[in-house]
């Protein structure tokens, strides 16, 4: 599903992020990505979502070789990755109802199956009745779920989460792993990147972690450990 | 679904102008200004112009021949000028049209008018009055007459009395054509740099939303689009102010004018007369400035 052999990233101001990275995830894994701030794991990210290329080694996420990926290719891989981000990157002149049906519609869905797939992923994450509300009417939680219910909209094979719940309280965070949970068990492949030492140990999943750029630790049913 | 797509463009770019109708109303404000300033400098322009046009239709030169110059002499004269391509009119004033004209200019004054019928004859001979293309070229025609065999037929030339008030006028229009095209050189520069600013402030403000809607796999088309239909509208909603502003004003303008300018000149038929180069020019022009402004401020954001 994902393979990432070799992948160094320097950064154009000589900054070095990852040192010859292997990590090979299998379809439908949940894996959280751990590790403190300034180790990488963001640039992971961007790597995997084609939003910075590797300076060394080759990265291929279900099929697509995004080493060498064209600029025009870029969209279409996106549209297949389910991307949550900390700061939940909501449009916000957009309403909730908005902001899921734009990443749809920017894929070409007829209006039709817009109407009929937005209010099941409202379901899906709890916001059946917050259609109508912008960004700012919600609370963190709920923006979050707002992002989590866009990533669902392609039912992509992959979501890839970005300290999603950076911004939350505890209770909020719950909800949110909760959620990601539940959307893993439909064999969608989870990539948690986060530093809450507790959602980790509490998912019994598989932990990655890095440390200086590289792979540090990697096991199976593994805890938070730094 | 190319359809569907330009729809979805098209509804982006229109929910993004009334979700932003504070920026949305500034850029159009500024353009109108511009277009506003640019209308002005052109209509001085053409006013000038018809105001110089106007003098020069006034400056003649006059040759006045001595009493005894027979017909033959004038009529030699004449043919003789008229080969000048400067030329553009020549009128010949006959002895007692000259003497008329003498005596409706003067009579107030019972003295002149009594003078001269003491004289018991026409003591004026004929006269030619010359125009020509521009008031330079009056030295011309003047100089090819200060040849001996004319200089016992021609009593006086008038070119003499305003040569220097003709060669004043011909450096100040030079001077104004000079300043009108550095004037309007440095206002489109100025417009430029602040229609770009206003532009790329706009986008900038936006930057967020690019970014997002790049991250959900939004095309350079999705998100270019609606910016790009946003210019076209800017571009349309100005021009269709300023015109709607200008012949406003040139309603008010246009009674003064006819009094100053002969010909019954309106800036109103003119502007009428040329409404498609005028504003198609200007439209061209600002959808350019948009196109270009949005462009060069979006590819930084485009990147993500």
């Amino acid at each position: 599903m994902i393979d990432v052999s070799g992948v160094t990233k320097i950064y154009s101001n000589g900054t070095p992020a990852l040192r010859s990275v292997n990590l090979h995830i299998n379809a439908g894994d949940f894996v959280s990505i751990v590790g403190q701030s300034g180790t990488g794991k963001s640039t992971l990210v961007k790597l995997l979502i084609a939003e910075e290329r590797p300076s060394k080694g080759h990265i291929s996420v279900g099929g697509w070789d995004i080493t060498r990926i064209n600029s025009s290719d870029i969209p279409y891989l996106r549209r297949q990755i389910g991307v949550v981000f900390q700061d939940f990157k909501l449009l916000p002149k957009r309403t909730v109802y908005e902001n899921i049906s734009f990443a749809l519609e920017v894929a070409g869905e007829r209006y039709h199956r817009i109407r009929e797939v937005v209010p099941q992923v409202l379901e899906i994450v709890g916001l059946s009745q917050k259609g109508g509300s912008y960004p700012y009417q919600l609370s963190g939680g709920e923006q979050q779920r707002t992002a989590i219910a866009r990533s669902l909209v392609h039912r992509p094979k992959i979501i890839v989460a970005d300290e999603p719940t950076g911004n939350l309280d505890s209770i909020n965070a719950a909800e949110i792993v909760s959620i990601l949970k539940k959307i893993n068990e439909f064999g969608t492949t989870i990539i948690l990147v986060t530093h809450n030492r507790e959602i980790v140990n509490h998912l019994k999943q598989r932990v990655v972690t890095l440390h200086g750029g590289e792979i540090i630790n990697d096991e199976e049913c593994g805890k938070y450990r730094l | 679904m190319h359809m569907l797509s330009f729809l979805r463009v098209l509804k982006y770019a229109f929910q993004d102008l009334w979700r932003n109708i504070g920026l949305s109303f500034m850029t159009v404000f500024i353009l109108v200004l511009m277009l506003l300033s640019i209308n002005t400098l052109w209509s001085i322009d053409i006013l000038t112009k018809e105001a110089i046009g106007a003098i020069k239709q006034q400056i003649d030169v006059s040759i006045y021949f001595v009493p005894e110059a027979t017909d033959k002499n004038v009529e030699e004269i004449q043919t003789y000028i008229k080969l000048f391509p400067e030329v553009t009119n020549i009128d010949l004033q006959s002895r007692d049209q000259v003497l008329q004209s003498f005596r409706d200019q003067n009579g107030s004054q019972a003295e002149v008018l009594q003078a001269l019928d003491e004289l018991g004859q026409n003591p004026f001979g004929p006269t030619l009055v010359v125009k020509t293309k521009e008031p330079g070229d009056y030295k011309k025609i003047i100089d090819s007459l200060n040849v001996p065999e004319y200089k016992d037929l021609i009593e006086a030339k008038s070119f003499d009395n305003h040569g220097a008030a003709i060669e004043r006028l011909q450096s100040i229009i030079n001077r104004i054509e000079q300043g009108g095209i550095g004037l309007t050189a440095l206002f489109a520069i100025i417009s430029f740099l602040i229609i770009f600013n206003t532009i790329r402030v706009a986008i900038n403000t936006q930057r967020t939303e690019i970014s997002v809607k790049r991250l959900v796999g939004a095309s350079n088309w999705f998100i270019r689009g609606p910016y790009l239909i946003e210019s076209l509208i800017f571009t349309i909603l100005s021009v269709a102010i300023t015109i709607g502003i200008v012949f406003f004003a040139l309603r008010w303008v246009d009674p003064y004018l006819a009094v100053v300018l002969p010909d019954g000149f309106s800036l109103t038929n003119y502007f009428k007369s040329n409404i498609l180069m005028l504003f198609g020019a200007q439209a061209l022009a600002v959808l350019v400035l948009t196109v270009v402004s949005t462009g060069l401020a979006m590819s930084k954001q485009l990147k993500v």
